[in-house]
Formats: C-alpha cells, sequence, structure tokens
C-alpha cells in the first residue's frame, strides 16, 4: 500500500500539517511507503532558513531534517506553487524534487490524503 | 456497485478551494463521494454524472437533504467501506 499525504497548507498558522507529517512518519515508521507533496501555501514548508523561535514553535524545516531518519525518502513540491511563492531550486530544502500535481502523479499511489 | 479506477472522497463544503480542485481532478472512470460537509455540494447542479455520485447517508440525515436526492446516490457506511476497498486508487480531499 504506497501512500501519498499532501500538505496544501502554509506552516506554523495552524497544526494540521504538523498532524499530518506524523501520520506520514508513523507509516514510514512502520515501513509503510510514503511520499510527501507539498503544494498550494504547503510549499513554504520548504523554504530554507526557517526560525520559529520567537513564535514559539520548532521550525518545520527542522521537522522536515527528521524524514530521512524515518525513512520517509520522497519529498516533492508542486512546481507552479514553487514559482507563485518565488520559491527557487536553490531556495528548497535539500532532496526536494520539484513536480506537477495532477493524475499522472496520484495514479501512482493506492491512497492519497490531504492534510486537515 | 459501479466499478471505479479512482474513488475522491471530498468532505468539504462547496466554497473550500479543495473542492473545485477535486472536482477538476475527477476523470471519465472515476467516482465521487461527499462526506461530512461536502455533502452540501448535493445542493448544487451536479458537476460529474450521477451514477457515479455519492454521498454518505448519515451526513445527509444529519444537514436534513434526505428529501432532495436520489436513494440511489445515497450510500452507507458500509458501502463506503465497499466502495474503497474497491476502487484501483482513493484520493481523500
Amino acid at each position: 500500500m504506497n501512500t501519498l499525504i499532501i500538505i496544501d497548507q502554509a506552516p506554523y498558522g495552524s497544526w494540521e500539517g504538523r498532524e499530518a507529517l506524523d501520520m506520514a512518519f508513523s507509516l514510514a515508521a512502520f515501513d509503510q511507503p510514503v511520499s510527501l507533496l507539498f503544494c498550494g501555501a504547503g510549499v513554504n514548508w520548504l523554504r530554507k532558513g526557517q526560525n520559529a523561535a520567537k513564535v514559539q514553535q520548532k521550525s518545520v524545516e527542522r521537522n522536515l531534517a527528521a524524514a530521512p531518519i524515518f525513512g520517509v525518502d520522497v519529498l516533492l513540491a508542486e512546481g507552479k506553487a514553487c514559482h507563485q511563492y518565488g520559491l527557487t531550486k536553490s531556495d528548497l530544502l535539500d532532496h526536494v524534487s520539484i513536480t506537477d500535481f495532477g493524475s499522472d502523479l496520484t495514479d501512482r499511489f493506492d491512497h492519497v490524503a490531504f492534510a486537515g | 456497485m459501479i466499478r471505479l479506477k479512482t474513488l475522491h472522497i471530498l468532505n468539504k463544503p462547496p466554497e473550500h478551494r479543495r473542492y473545485a480542485l477535486c472536482l477538476s481532478a475527477i476523470g471519465p472512470d472515476d467516482g465521487l463521494l461527499l462526506t461530512e460537509n461536502g455533502v452540501l455540494g448535493m445542493t448544487q447542479p451536479g458537476a460529474i454524472a450521477g451514477d457515479r455520485l455519492f454521498a454518505l447517508g448519515p451526513d445527509i440525515d444529519a444537514r436534513g437533504l434526505a428529501g432532495q436526492i436520489d436513494e440511489d446516490q445515497i450510500v452507507s457506511f458500509d458501502d463506503m467501506v465497499e466502495m474503497t476497498a474497491s476502487a484501483d486508487n482513493v484520493i481523500s480531499w
């Protein structure tokens, strides 16, 4: 069972994205294949140089750094949204691949679930 | 029950940004199951063929919509489980 989890909400404004991240890490910890796609405002999760100390949160950049440790190997960013938010490949965290969102992508997964 | 390639499960009301995104992603062999506030979409003109559009009965009843909807389009929790298991893949919007 191959799962794609999609985060389409900006970081820090709500907890729903973090809950989805926990879900992805839990799947991976039990050896279930899982990929993460960030689209829409969600691409802002992937920007380098986040410092959330003064909003009393851990930066999601640090959360995402744990992805390979849990076995989440594939982090995807929607190209159109990256362009919209001024993110080029060099602005994104390492190991992020840019993709289009559509049936070519979702057909590769048994289950696709959005955050929140 | 009708054979579905992708089952789209949509629990957002029609104003939600993901509602329109979901409708645009539905292919010719796919089905759409409206749940929770998604069932409010049944009060609006259908965006996909009626024989591939479904709504979850308990959510329809909760919102007082039962009289307005074709009974063939209303599914139970058990039907939902069956649809989820028999579709090639599932997208939970």
